[in-house]
């Protein structure tokens, strides 16, 4: 009995995870077929934001506030990584768009350089964060300890999701942002600035990942190489659930991550990971256009 | 020889609920030059897809019957397969290799082997290379033999795409708005050669310009919402009331 | 073919053969060290295996994110073959550790070279068969294919860590001498030459081997699937099986390329399987001009002499920098590479010299 529930426990735990980094993919590769290789290091950029925060607070204000700092930081961690995702749509990939493998290939190299500041600044070496007091130990269970830091996790998931499905489908700026995907230059004529919808929707799925690197950053060890560690099974989850789908993203970040779990009950979690991304690869032989397809008149490319 | 090339049975495609074609029946008639005509939407377009294997049909059958009178059923092959029994096709939107050459363009549409081996030892036979460039004269890209196809105007285009199909010498040819972006003389010429071709190979054409299909159809089949309308001869379909009033009447789409 | 013999792309290839054949020269002369020889050597397989990714991406439009698993993969089949050759064909010593008695099988062809020649090439031919004959069938194109790859790459990286007893996992394959023998140090000199030139005789016939096939109505097909891959299939070609065959044969470069490397580099390590190392070969071709074979071979050439020189002490930050803005400007602003470009300013000089010969 306890088995059960920590697998499912872990498994809704890997899944959340894997949903919270691959949410803000589901926007911009989802939405806008952007593929931007420097999410991952977005995450990054989130979980060093919380580790300088957790830094500041540590160092200059009173030891009885220092759980606060991670309330700030995820908004923190929001706001740098929207406005690095602002700059990043500007400068390099609104000059690609139409060139989905170029772009996937100069935020290549963006990457590169994200990842070798990184280096610069904090070395090459981990840090850690230290959990905010109200997140440590866990909830026990019978003789199953959950801990708090993944029920968080998976409390911001919730969270993340109802607000970018709230901004999606209740807003009035999510409707310019659909339209704007679904035929840009029929809603250029309905007098929505295009440019800009597509600078904030870039944002969105940017700040996204930044909250992602906040709560990543409080499940071990954050260095320069952590956004590569998540990227494959973001891209995978977003491909599988069927590009454009957010509620595909939210069941194929469930399936990755259950599948994953179950797995690693027969064999070591690097050789789990593998055998469930071939399982993928191959289910996308089937169905290249992953479990939820959007279906249009629109035959060619 | 079975005297139709091509057997269009019953004939239908949804997409997600959209019925682009409710059963559609057509028989094209051997060394014929037959029209589809219609207004946007009527399914002219979708029909060819069905025929070259673009699209998949819901229902319904398309048979083939080629020169030695072997029946091929269009509709159960892959498109590459379909062009290698002889069933060419030009589509509405000009689309030429644009990085390559006039000629290498030619080349690779020629009939024959297209398998990965043969396409690195086989060389270009004299006949080939004459059979390239009789054709390359007949739509006037003679002396344009080495630009690059994407270099080329719109119009230029239209005929290299034409000369293309024309070149893989196949038994039946579908065009897609070939006049789309012509002027009247090269319409006309257009269809001087349509009609210079005729006793090779069956031609089925989509176009909105009424005086060139007066000036070339044998056979003209109207189609409106998915469905065929009615099918005779121009005079025939001019004549009708039920013609004029969903598609005529309205002085065609696109009136030339 | 006279034509191939006068092209400017061929004759810049001829000339860096030709640079290439004085460097052991230069060494035994003494001007050269012989850690700059074996450098180069591993630049010589990094330009064949640029050749083939050029082909597939360059010409094809193919990009594959995971070109290091086959370099890998023939880097890790020429290292167990030279490391069996050293141990005497029994066990080696992380297998030992791993808990093996005696050697797998999967091991048991790379005790003698033929067999070890052939796997190299066969099992990454097979893979990169499989995965193309599905994905291309499938009609998995653009990036889909990239990510894809990818995710291969990295599942292929978690298993080969994973299984240490077989591979010794992060460690890789070390210690090891080229087929020639040890390659290291002056008195091994004339081993470093018969390597050295072997290399360079295999990357001379990759090239030439690569030209002919573009050459031939193959090349024109290529660049047909890139332009259009569904007006391809509507002019009878199946688009599905030239990409297969061009997939499986730049894997084989790959794979060659890998053996060719680890006998200068001795050691294979699983770093050459993973994601950033496969994405780095595509920016050798990327700098160099993607869509000119000579550009590939530049590119690789120019990029790890490049780094073979900044990275090392102080500067080795900076480089790290200079790689991510040098390729990202490339894919922006340049995107035929350093042949591109200088093609283009070689056209524009000739088309005024001739205006200017019109005027006179």
């Amino acid at each position: 009995m306890n088995e059960i529930i920590m697998t499912l426990f872990n498994g809704l735990s890997a899944s959340s995870i894997i949903l919270l980094t691959s949410l803000g993919l589901a926007i911009t590769f989802g939405l806008m077929r952007v593929i931007n290789m420097a999410h991952g290091e977005f995450i990054m950029v989130g979980a060093y934001t919380t580790y300088m925060i957790h830094n500041i607070f540590a160092a200059y204000l009173p030891s009885e506030i220092f759980d606060l700092y991670y309330i700030l930081a995820i908004p923190a961690a929001f706001a740098i990584t929207f406005l690095l995702g602002i700059l990043l749509e500007k400068f390099v990939i609104s000059k690609l768009y139409g060139r989905e493998i170029d772009s996937l290939l100069a935020t290549w190299g963006i990457s590169l350089i994200f990842q070798q500041a990184a280096r610069s600044i904090f070395g090459s070496q981990g840090v850690l964060v230290q959990s905010p007091s109200f997140l440590s130990g866990g909830l026990s269970l019978g003789s199953v300890v959950i801990s708090y830091n993944r029920l968080f996790i998976l409390a911001l998931v919730g969270v993340c999701l109802f607000l970018v499905w709230f901004i999606m489908y209740r807003s009035n700026f999510g409707a310019q942002m659909r339209a704007t995907m679904q035929n840009r230059a029929m809603a250029q004529c309905l007098g929505i600035n295009s440019r800009k919808v597509d600078s904030i929707t870039f944002g969105i799925g940017s700040g996204l990942a930044g909250i992602a690197g906040c709560s990543v950053a409080l499940l071990g060890s954050v260095d320069s190489t952590l956004g590569q560690n998540y990227i494959v099974n973001s891209f995978m989850s977003v491909v599988l659930g069927g590009v454009g789908k957010l509620l595909g993203t939210f069941i194929s970040s469930n399936i990755i991550g259950f599948s994953s779990i179950f797995v690693e009950n027969y064999t070591s979690s690097s050789i789990a990971k593998a055998i469930v991304l071939v399982i993928v690869i191959i289910f996308l032989q089937k169905r290249p256009q992953g479990l939820f397809v959007i279906r249009s008149r629109a035959l060619d490319e | 020889m079975n005297e139709n090339v091509l057997e269009i049975k019953n004939v239908s495609v949804v997409f997600d609920g959209f019925r682009a074609l409710t059963e559609v029946s057509v028989n094209v008639k051997r060394n014929t030059i037959h029209f589809f005509i219609g207004p946007n939407g009527a399914g002219k377009t979708t029909l060819l897809d069905i025929i070259c294997g673009k699209t998949k049909k819901t229902y319904g059958k398309v048979a083939f019957f080629s020169k030695d009178d072997q029946e091929y059923v269009l509709t159960d092959m892959k498109e590459y397969k379909i062009v290698g029994v002889g069933v060419g096709r030009k589509f509405q939107v000009p689309s030429v290799f644009k990085n390559l050459s006039v000629f290498d363009n030619m080349e690779l549409s020629l009939k024959g082997n297209k398998g990965v081996w043969a396409s690195i030892t086989h060389r270009p036979t004299r006949e080939e290379l004459d059979s390239i460039n009789e054709t390359l004269e007949l739509v006037g890209l003679a002396d344009r033999k080495d630009v690059l196809a994407g270099a080329l105007a719109h119009g230029e285009k239209q005929w290299l795409e034409i000369a293309m199909q024309l070149v893989q010498k196949p038994d039946l040819i579908m065009l897609d708005e070939p006049a789309a972006g012509m002027g009247k003389p090269e319409t006309f010429k257009t269809g001087d050669i349509l009609k210079s071709i005729k006793d090779r190979c069956t031609i089925i054409v989509v176009e909105h310009d009424m005086d060139f299909v007066k000036q070339v159809a044998d056979t003209v089949t109207v189609l409106h919402e998915g469905r065929v309308l009615m099918e005779g001869s121009i005079d025939d379909v001019l004549a009708d009331e039920t013609v004029k009033s969903v598609y005529l009447g309205r002085g065609g789409e696109r009136d030339a | 073919m006279k034509k191939a013999v006068k092209d400017p792309k061929n004759i810049t290839f001829a000339l860096i053969a030709v640079i290439l054949v004085c460097m052991p020269l230069l060494y035994t002369a003494g001007l050269l060290k012989s850690t700059m020889v074996i450098f180069l050597g591993k630049c010589i397989a990094f330009a064949i295996v640029a050749i083939g990714l050029d082909i597939i991406w360059g010409y094809t439009g193919i990009l594959s994110l995971g070109h290091g698993l086959y370099f890998a993969l023939g880097a890790y089949g020429m290292g167990m073959y030279l490391k069996m050759q050293a141990t005497g064909g029994r066990i080696t010593d992380f297998m030992q550790v791993g808990g093996l008695t005696k050697l797998p099988a999967i091991w048991k062809p790379f005790l003698s070279l033929p067999a070890s020649i052939l796997m190299i090439i066969l099992v990454p031919a097979l893979l990169a068969g499989v995965i193309g004959y599905f994905s291309f069938k499938n009609r998995i194109k653009g990036v889909y294919f990239s990510i894809i790859t990818q995710a291969l790459t990295w599942a292929a990286y978690s298993l080969f860590i994973a299984l240490s007893p077989y591979t010794n996992g992060n460690v890789g394959i070390t210690e090891i001498q080229s087929l020639v023998g040890s390659v290291k140090g002056k008195a091994n000199g004339g081993n470093l030459m018969v390597l050295f030139y072997a290399a360079l005789v295999l990357l001379v016939l990759i090239y030439a081997l690569s030209c002919f096939l573009l050459s031939t109505k193959l090349g024109k097909i290529l660049i047909a699937i890139q332009d259009g891959e569904n007006r391809t299939y509507f002019s009878g070609y199946c688009v599905s099986r030239y990409k297969n065959f061009v997939y499986i044969l730049s894997a084989v470069f790959a794979a060659i390329a890998g053996a060719v490397f680890v006998n200068f580099n001795g050691s294979i390590t699983p770093t050459q399987m993973t994601i950033s190392y496969s994405v780095t070969m595509v920016i050798w071709v990327a700098v160099g001009g993607r869509g000119t074979l000579v550009g590939a071979v530049i590119g690789a050439f120019l990029i790890n002499l490049c780094e073979y020189n900044l990275s090392s002490g102080s500067l080795v930050e900076i480089w790290q920098y200079v790689i991510g803005i040098l390729f990202t400007l490339t894919v922006l602003f340049f995107k035929s590479g350093i042949v591109g470009v200088i093609s283009e300013k070689a056209a524009a000089l000739r088309r005024k010299k001739k205006m200017k010969e019109a005027e006179a």
